[in-house]
């Protein structure tokens, strides 16, 4: 399906490359900024500072004051916030159209002049607020370290995924002014930076807001190291047990995936799709509607561009019924998928959804934005947004096959099983 | 102290920018008819929304479910695409998906929402196969046992997690217990296991109708005769409603006035729920005013609460507070987390700014108020599922988009007079308190704090 949003692209001679992309349809511009720095770069003993450094983002720079950024822009008619992955860390706002030119004098103010506000107040303000995030997301909620221990378990130690990016509570408290100006001088900088304009201005508007403002910020950041060694899938099963307060049974089953956008890791995520992502997924299909074992399946792909990405399914094992029956007939499917292949239904079936949502991610300007960076960033390519859809319809089922037969065997699956107290497995 | 290295930055050369103000915008325009059977049409042409929404929504206040099947509204929209006349659960969950629609429902206070997103291309079948599940659900026992357990299931998560413990029990100690709303809207395990097929058929039967009910579409809708897809699809649908009353505002309990605190040992973080109450989006003198609140006390980092709690004090990610409104009548809520030992203080704290704030506003945070509310709606409504969804809530009042319209206009009236009055109408210091916590560490100071009496329940 041919898609055609505008995309005009330009790079400044400081290194930032600039992407406009035009939409009249709501007088607003969204600012969107993608750093290439997240969790994976991250040294032992500081997990966690790409976010917490991304939190100080927002506690003033040289001409802005602690908070403003949130304040001005909210009272111009802004929504705003940012992210930290393993991958990257995106800063953005959407404003009215008259509003654009503050936004980005405050994101050059504090991309380019960050240090002069931060002390060891606001560092310490803000490591204690990521602290309650992290208590809040996860210690505090039932299965709300199952995340951290598949990245755990999947990938080995040292591995820029194995910890995850809240990082630990040690590290957190570790976290320097020192380090903050480390980090800085080290990751950010126009030359590590893509910045997209979408919205109600044209190419030749944004790419000079853009250079009248970063223009003048020197290309600070120093060069990205190659990506990691490539990992193939596990060699044999990998099991974490934890025995805790948790209402019901849940299994995560987590596999390596093939590094993002490429054929195979297309093809890996519709397979899982197949085995356990669509409401007619296999697994849907058995366990939850004709075994009634559990009560919910879900698989995710999530791409990464160092050397290997993740895939895991969600089971929530129904009252009565053992984890380890369960997961057996999970086995069992995988190994059927495998030999068997997609049905066209199920081709179909991943496609129409991966479509549907495609599209829908694409209508608001925001989650447009934020593509437009993404695959800009990781990926090299601006224009990836209108091919995407055309890229994933060529996999084949053979492919998909294929995939799924060197992926997501058995063998490779890392197991993060959260059992009740009181185990009532038959 | 440590030594940093001289500071290397570039000069700032460019003074900051003055805002120009926004350009004019006005909520998308609907074109409305109505259907033989009385089922409203309502669309919205939004150009360049490739994705279609499709709402449709029925009235059908929680009340009447029956007292000893409570959450069958809730069980009824999870089950009507769960086998129809024509096909099987899994039949009609692999049409669907080969189109790649998603289709989904839910309940409020007010009503049943059937939620469907497709591409423009597969319209007349997605609209095909939503006329398929609202007219003729099967209700089949496999399926129904089914979402039964998982409703079950569901209810043990619920209890397991903080902020949803603590919502469910604000409302049971909030309202009177004769209340529909004092209840869980999903139901309970006793009512819930209760529920067979032939309760769900005969529930449908009596509730699910087209008169007076509502079908939003929004999205590119160019080319496309938007009435004639309805009345192919829904045209033959039938019935007749049943008698409702006026709906009525819950009554608050006689001793809602207090604290409750859940004992959660072990607990690293406190769940604060908080409320009193507050208007519905019919209130007088308009809903503007309290919408403006909601952001000032606590729609921001830098609003009132987190201002304090979290920038000051480094005690929690974020606490927000809103007015939220009911099909009658509505509540006052703060609710979020804080670090475990800051527990009583931060309630302290807490409770004071919310009383504090009685004593009225600046123009500044007033004026930011209007402004975020104002200039953030050209994007709050930019997409296809956010325009159905907001005209398909409203519907279920009795308003329309029109209501979205003239709020916005009204905001331009509000000042910090009509904020101050508007607040102290509704906030008496009257609080309904429930906290999720480690009850032997942090019970008997949240006694000492004299916020009400205090009640100790385990979690």
């Amino acid at each position: 399906m041919p898609l055609d949003y505008k995309i005009a692209e330009r790079t400044l001679a400081n290194g930032l490359r600039v992407i406009v992309s035009e939409d009249h349809s709501v007088p607003n511009v969204t600012v969107n900024l993608w750093v290439n720095v997240g969790s994976r770069h991250e040294a032992e003993g500081r997990t966690g500072f790409a976010h917490l450094f991304e939190h100080l983002m927002f506690q003033g720079s040289r001409n802005v004051a602690s908070g403003e950024h949130f304040s001005a822009l909210m009272a111009a008619g802004g929504r705003l916030n940012a992210t930290t992955w393993f991958d990257r860390t995106n800063y953005f706002e959407t404003v009215p159209r008259g509003a654009m030119d503050l936004a980005l004098w405050m994101e050059a103010d504090r991309h380019g002049r960050l240090l002069d506000a931060v002390n060891q107040e606001n560092l310490d303000n803000q490591r204690d607020v990521v602290k309650e995030e992290k208590r809040q997301r996860y210690d505090n909620m039932p299965y709300g370290n199952a995340l951290i221990d598949i990245y755990a378990a999947i990938f080995p130690k040292g591995h820029p995924y194995h910890h995850p990016t809240i990082g630990s509570m040690a590290d957190l408290d570790a976290a320097s002014v020192q380090d903050v100006h480390d980090f800085f001088r080290s990751h950010y900088g126009p030359n590590n930076t893509v910045l997209a304009l979408v919205g109600d201005l044209t190419p030749d508007e944004g790419f000079a807001a853009a250079q009248l403002y970063f223009g003048p910020l020197p290309a600070t950041a120093s060069a990205r190291r190659e990506p990691v060694e490539p990992l193939p899938p596990l060699s044999e099963p990998v099991r974490d047990e934890q025995i805790e307060d948790v209402p019901s049974d849940h299994l995560y089953i987590a596999f390596r995936l093939p590094v993002d956008d490429t054929p195979e890791f297309f093809a890996s995520s519709l397979a899982l799709d197949a085995i356990g992502g669509l409401a007619t997924s296999r697994l849907c299909q058995r366990l939850v509607r004709r075994e009634q074992s559990a009560t919910s399946v879900s698989a995710h792909a999530m791409g990464f561009v160092d050397g290997i990405s993740l895939g895991f399914m969600m089971i929530d094992v129904a009252e009565g019924f053992s984890a380890d029956t369960v997961e057996a007939a999970a086995c069992e499917e995988l190994v059927r998928f495998a030999e068997q292949g997609p049905t066209d239904i199920e081709m179909e079936s991943a496609m129409a959804q991966s479509e549907r949502s495609w599209l829908s991610s694409l209508a608001s300007q925001e989650e447009r934005a934020d593509h437009i960076c993404h695959f800009a960033t990781l990926q090299g390519d601006s224009g990836y947004i209108n091919t995407y859809l055309d890229r994933l319809a060529e996999v084949t089922p053979a492919q998909v096959q294929q995939a799924a037969a060197k992926w997501l065997m058995p063998q490779s699956r890392a197991v993060v099983a959260y059992l009740k107290q009181d185990g009532d497995t038959q | 102290m440590t030594q940093h290295d001289s500071v290397t930055q570039p000069e700032s050369v460019l003074e900051r920018p003055e805002v120009s103000a926004p350009e004019p915008w006005s909520f998308p325009e609907a074109q409305r008819s109505e259907l033989a059977n009385g089922l409203g049409v309502v669309s919205y042409d939004i150009p360049g929304q490739y994705v279609i929404s499709v709402c449709l929504a029925v009235p059908m206040p929680l009340e009447c479910e029956p007292r000893d099947r409570e959450g069958i509204a809730t069980i009824m929209a999870r089950t009507l695409d769960e086998g129809t006349a024509l096909h099987s659960a899994e039949e009609f969950a692999e049409l669907l998906e080969r189109k790649g629609i998603a289709l989904g429902a839910g309940v409020n206070d007010a009503g049943l929402i059937v939620n469907l997103d497709v591409s423009k291309r597969h319209l007349s079948e997605a609209l095909d196969l939503l006329s398929q599940a609202v007219r003729e659900p099967a209700f089949p026992a496999n399926e129904v046992s089914r979402h039964v357990k998982s409703r079950l299931a569901e209810i043990d998560q619920e209890r397991a997690v903080p902020g949803q413990r603590a919502a469910i029990e604000f409302v049971a100690t909030y309202f009177d217990a004769d209340e529909r709303a004092s209840r869980p809207t999903a139901g309970t395990k006793v009512t819930v296991s209760a529920i067979t097929p032939q309760d769900l058929v005969a529930f449908h039967a009596a509730n699910v109708v087209p008169s007076g009910a509502t079908v939003v579409v929004a999205g590119d809708l160019s080319d496309l005769d938007i009435v004639s897809e309805m009345e192919q699809a829904l045209g033959s649908w039938s019935g007749e409603a049943a008698e409702v009353g006026e709906p009525h505002e819950a009554v608050r309990a006689a001793d809602a006035i207090r604290v409750v605190f859940l004992d959660r040992p072990g607990s690293v973080q406190t769940e604060f729920y908080i409320g009193c109450p507050g208007p519905d989006h019919h209130v007088q003198g308009g809903w503007a005013p309290f919408q403006v609140l909601g952001f000032v006390v606590g729609g921001s980092p830098n609003a009132r609460v987190d201002a304090v709690l979290r920038e000051e004090k480094g005690f929690t990610y974020g606490i927000r507070s809103g007015f939220r409104p009911r099909r009658r009548g509505g509540m006052f809520l703060t609710s979020g987390s804080v670090r475990a030992d800051s527990t009583v203080e931060a309630l302290g704290l807490l409770l004071d700014i919310l009383d504090k704030a009685r004593e009225g506003f600046t123009p500044e945070e007033t004026q930011a108020g209007i402004d975020f509310i104002g200039k953030t709606a050209p994007g709050r409504y930019a997409t296809a599922d956010t325009v159905a969804e907001e005209a398909a809530t409203l519907s279920l009042e009795g308003l329309t988009t029109e209501f979205t319209t003239e709020n916005l206009h009204a905001l331009l009236n509000v000042d910090a007079a009509t904020l101050a009055v508007a607040y102290d109408r509704y906030v008496n210091g009257e609080w309904t308190v429930v906290v999720v916590g480690d009850a032997s560490l942090y019970a008997e100071g949240v006694r000492a704090l004299d916020r009400g009496e205090l009640t100790v329940l385990p979690a």
